[in-house]
Parts: C-alpha cells; structure tokens; sequence
C-alpha cells in the first residue's frame, strides 16, 4: 500500500458513520489490493496500476455515499415538493406583509418616504433570508438524519397520496398565487395605513402636541378591531387561494367581513364622528369633518360601493366555480 | 444511428435491476467483493466496482445478503452469501425477468 491508497482510503472513511467505519475500510482494502494485484500480475507497473484501481473507484465521496447510503443531495425527491410549497407559501404571504409593516413603522417613527421604503425593503429581505434559511435546514436534516425519517414520512404522509382530488381548478375559477398575494398586500397596506393616518403629524396644536387626523376617541376600540377585521380579510383570502377557489361558504364569510369593517366607517362618516374636528379646523377646512360635508358623503358613498362589489365579486366566483364543478361532473357521467 | 451517449444512457438503465438479480445468483456460493466483480465480468454481465461495492453493503442491510469475514488468508476478505430471503427474492425476480424477456421478443415478432 502506498501513500496514495491511504490517502484514497481517508478521503472516503471521512463520511462514513463511526460504527460502519473500520468494517468499511478493511473491505475498501482488501479489494484495492486484490485489484492491484491483478494487474501486476498481469504485467502493469505498480504505480501505474495503483493509479487506474483508484480512479476505476471514482470519486472517493461519492463511493462513501453509495456505500453509507447517504444521499449526495440536500432535499431530495421526496420532499422537494412539499419543500418548495412551504418556502412560496411562507415567502409570498410573510414578506409583503413584513415590508409594508416596516414601512408604515418608519413612517410613523417620522422617516422620509425614501427612508421608509428602504427599510421595508431590508426589512423583509432580512426575514426572507431566515425563512430560506430556515425552511431548508430543518428539511435537509430531515432528509439525512435516519432517527428523522418518521417525521419525513409524516411530512409526506400529512400532504398524504395524490389523488385527483387536489387536481387545481382551471385558470378561471382558480384564483392566482398572484391574486391571492395582492390581495393579501391590500389588507397590510390597509393596516399600514391605518397606523400612519394614526402616526403621522401634520398639525400641532398651541401646546405643540400633535392633532391627530383620526378622532382621538376611535383610537381605544375601533381602530384596532379594523385592523383585526383587515387582517382577518387578508388571512381569508389565504384561505381562498389553498382551497384553489371561492366557495359559498368562504363567500359568506367575505360578506360578513366586509360588512363588519364597512358599516362602522360608514355610521362614523355620517355622523361626522370619523375625523378630529380639531384636524379640520387647523387644515381650515371645517366641512372636511362634517357628516353632512361632500368629504364625508363621498367617503361614505365610497366605502358603500367599494365593499358592495367585493361582496358581489366573491360570490358571483363561487357561483361560476360551482357551476363549472358540476358541469365538468355532468359531463364525466355522460361519456361512455 | 444512435447517439453514442444515449446508447450508453439506457444500457445502464437496463442494467442497473439486473445486476442485483445477478449478484443474488452469482452469491449462492460465498464470495468477496472483487471475485464477485471478476466473476460478473466472465459472465458478460460487467459492472463497475463503485457499483457493485455499494451495493453488496445495501443488499446486506436488507437482509438479502449475509456476510462473514475470513482471516485464514493473508488478506483478510469479506465474504458475502445470499440468505434465505435472497434466495426467494432471486427465483421471483428470474420468473419476472423470464416472462419480461418472452413478452419483448413476442413484441418484437409483431403481431401476426
């Protein structure tokens, strides 16, 4: 044996498991000896011979991977696929609610505009980089520790075996990755709206503290219910997009969403109770507050139209999807 | 004129469940690693060694193979023998193959 034998020998003991090791080694020597062997004998100089049994061996690594069982790759077939789901799902919903979140947060800490959109920009890079990291940790360690496979099959056994049953919906009634992430990114801006309407200093007053646009006394209850109530919206249409498809039920539940955060802005407008009247006499501008102002009606008007035609829109959907479901139904029965 | 490397591609493909068919019947008498190698060769039915390596050690862990060493040689050898799981697997994988070789030349007859 030589040095290159050995040094064949340790590069591919390197990944084998302690317990399997020295049972391994003493084959892999037995065998490049008896290869080299036949080759002298058959008239080839040593070294020359050495040379060929070990590089007729490959790549040491990866005959220690065969042998050891080990895999060459981080996430294999088995749970690519439920790998690469979790990672868009976890991506597309968290991030543009992360940034916008961190937008509305630097707004209301004062930033520039620039500033703001900068730190939402980092800010959900930064959590996009943990997720990424994350994610693909915990599955290559399920993909290589043995003690794991329990776990993988649970992973694959919880996504369970296809059937024709999470076959998606055609592209008409399915409602897009990308519908479902801007609708998503509506609600957080709504949400991060709402916090920089409540945040931001336009006014103060002779005290030099801040006249808040919206009415001082909505900030204890209803503030933090609309943004509850947009977040719930935002959390339905997630619901939407894994179901593949608006459902009578998830319609029903829109409806009574929209209701719940329209009526209340709606009765607030009206009533001339949305907006600070201190914030309208300091812009100099009294009707902006007045229920009874064109501001206020138009808002009210607006909402009205606004929250009409989303609660329209979801069940015409559902309808059309369920229509579409029984046809295609129909029509298998009828083939031969 | 087929493609070199595509020729090389689904040769391996075809081989690649053979070769455990042929160790299984080759092992019905004990063997170490390189002989085994050796007598495939004889056989017609080559194979790399980084194959066959790994797979004596997979087919062990399966219960298929037993193994034992023997010292009594200046170099100490692993010997490796079907087992009685083995030995069941190979005589059903050889029907398979049999009625898989029938099938193929009766297609290759074309229908009459």
């Amino acid at each position: 044996m030589t040095q290159l034998t050995e040094r064949y020998l340790a590069a591919a003991m390197r990944s084998i498991p302690d317990a399997q090791r020295k049972d391994v080694e003493r084959e892999l020597r037995s065998s490049i000896a008896d290869a080299l062997e036949d080759r002298v004998s058959a008239g080839e100089e040593r070294t020359a011979a050495e040379k060929a049994v070990l590089e007729g061996l490959g790549d040491p690594v990866r005959l220690a991977a065969g042998i050891s069982g080990r895999p060459l790759y981080l996430i294999g077939p088995d749970l690519f696929v439920e790998y690469r789901q979790l990672l868009v799902m976890l991506l597309s919903v968290v991030l543009p609610i992360v940034g916008i979140i961190q937008v509305g947060i630097a707004l209301a800490g004062g930033d520039s505009y620039a500033g703001a959109v900068l730190a939402g920009v980092g800010g959900a890079w930064t959590v996009g980089l943990h997720i990424f990291f994350w994610v693909t940790i915990t599955f290559t360690l399920i993909e290589r520790v043995d003690a794991m496979r329990d776990a993988r099959n649970e992973i694959t056994g919880a996504v369970g075996r296809w059937t024709v049953d999470r076959l998606p919906a055609l592209p008409a009634d399915r409602m897009s990755a990308s519908d479902a992430v801007g609708e998503v990114i509506s609600s957080a801006l709504g949400i991060g709206g709402l916090l920089f309407l409540s945040g931001a200093v336009w006014f103060t007053d002779a005290a030099g503290d801040p006249i808040p646009l919206l009415d001082p006394d909505l900030w204890s209850y209803l503030v933090p219910a609309l943004i509850a109530l947009l977040a719930a919206l935002g959390g339905l249409q997630i619901v939407v997009f894994l179901a593949g498809r608006w459902t009578m039920p998830l319609a029903a539940a829109n409806a009574l969403l929209q209701v719940a955060f329209t009526l209340p802005v709606v009765v607030l407008a009206l009533t001339g109770s949305l907006l600070n009247p201190a914030f309208a006499d300091a812009l100099g501008w009294p009707p902006l507050a007045d229920g009874r102002g064109p501001v206020m009606l138009s808002v009210a008007a607006g909402a009205l139209l606004v929250t009409g035609w989303e609660i329209y829109d979801a069940f015409r959907r559902a309808r059309r999807a369920d229509a579409r479901a029984t046809g295609i139904g129909r029509r298998e029965q009828a083939a031969p | 004129m087929v493609d070199d490397e595509l020729l090389k591609t689904h040769r391996q493909e075809l081989r690649r469940g053979t070769v455990v068919l042929a160790c299984l019947m080759a092992l019905r008498a004990p063997e170490y690693g390189y002989a085994l190698l050796k007598r495939l060769d004889a056989a017609g039915i080559s194979s790399d060694a980084n194959t066959i390596y790994p797979l004596l050690r997979r087919l062990e862990e399966r219960g298929l193979l037993a193994s034992e060493w023997n010292t009594d040689d200046a170099r100490p050898r692993k010997f490796y023998r079907t087992s009685t799981a083995g030995l069941e697997l190979a005589a059903q994988l050889m029907t398979d193959m049999t009625d898989l070789t029938a099938s193929l030349h009766a297609m290759n007859g074309g229908p009459e």
